[in-house]
């Protein structure tokens, strides 16, 4: 067992499930990509750099939920705000691959698994709340701040849940019942949701107060000013 | 606040948290780790008995020399943590510019030909 382990590891989820979910995640991040390119003008690049190394970064950032259990970033909510669904997956995915391929953390194996429900579910499971919340609330620090913090609480439950699928399809139930399993992922990903939530809106919050154009969630309004105006983006 | 001193300062806070703040990290397992290891009885981070879905996890299939984010030729655990971090974060930027760099350069040469 290793000491820092973060996603889905070798042999948890059986093989045809994790090629399925390999199959099925190639061919969404295909998609982003083609999405991702209409929007990106080469002034984004770095800042979706900057964006994928924080992600990296942060996700080593273990905090203690309960006794004995951490939780970490996962980002999707983070990069979904600030760069938009497309963008915002390929810069999870990024990561995601480089922890498998360099940092034995997560299976390879399991590549399809982790990106579907780190980068696929989390970030546009976010980019939708983050859309509903913001036509109610009001464009400013606290409205934006509300707004990422129950985005990133949804994301991070619903990736949990994508595993709670794929462990119902391809896994072997061992020590405790599928539901009893079930329970304990959604309800531990909960507090780990509000871990992420306290961190992605001080991130979002912090950018927008000093750079709100390089927000997407903002679409390039300004916090307090101009509030109800959505421009359709690309 | 200008474009690159944006960049920049962002940069730093991310080296900060990886080469600094993960020092502090919490070692306990995480949501899914935990979850996955109920049933078992663990000590320092093995498992000494019982049954848990997470036995059945083998070894990943590369491991490598940054495995556990730590620098096997690192003696000392705490610089090799500190510099698997800095190191990643480096990485992490120069491969995700540099991804997205091509694709907002093949988008240029795109509409560059429609044009021409």
């Amino acid at each position: 067992m290793s000491d820092l382990a973060l996603h889905i590891p070798t042999d948890v989820i059986d093989g045809p499930t994790s090629l399925v979910a390999a199959l099925i995640a190639a061919l969404l991040i295909g998609l982003c990509v083609v999405r991702a390119r209409r929007g990106l003008d080469e002034r984004l690049v770095p800042l979706a750099g900057l964006a994928t190394a924080f992600i990296f970064a942060a996700q080593m950032l273990n905090f203690p939920i309960a006794a004995g259990v951490s939780g970490h970033l996962l980002g999707g909510a983070l990069a979904a705000a600030l760069l938009g669904p497309w963008l915002g997956a390929l810069c999870v995915t990024v990561v995601i691959v480089i922890q498998a391929l360099l940092f034995a953390d997560g299976a390879v194996t399991a590549l399809g698994l982790n990106v579907a429900n780190m980068a696929l579910i989390a970030t546009f499971c976010a980019y939708g709340v983050l859309v509903l919340a913001l036509k109610v609330l009001p464009r400013t620090r606290w409205g934006l701040g509300a707004a990422v913090f129950a985005a990133s609480v949804v994301s991070v439950v619903a990736a949990s849940a994508g595993f709670v699928l794929q462990f119902w399809i391809g896994g072997e139930e061992v020590g405790q019942s599928f539901g009893a399993m079930a329970a304990a992922i959604l309800g531990t990903h909960v507090l780990v949701g509000v871990g992420e939530a306290v961190i992605t809106a001080g991130a979002v919050t912090a950018v927008a107060l000093a750079r709100p154009d390089l927000v997407h969630a903002l679409r390039g309004t300004r916090l307090a000013q101009n509030p109800r105006t959505l421009k359709e983006h690309a | 606040m200008k474009t690159k001193r944006f960049l920049l300062a962002g940069v730093l806070v991310t080296l900060v948290l990886a080469g600094f703040v993960s020092l502090f990290a919490s070692a306990s397992p995480d949501g899914l780790e935990s979850v996955l290891l109920t049933g078992c009885d663990t000590a320092e981070g093995e498992i000494t008995g019982g049954t848990c879905v997470l036995q059945a996890a083998g070894d990943h299939e590369i491991g490598g020399a940054f495995a556990d984010y730590g620098i096997a030729f690192v003696d000392n655990e705490i610089l090799g943590a500190s510099l698997a971090g800095v190191l990643g974060v480096l990485l992490t930027l120069a491969v995700a510019t540099g991804l997205f760099w091509l694709l907002a350069r093949g988008k240029r040469t795109e509409s560059a030909g429609e044009g021409a």
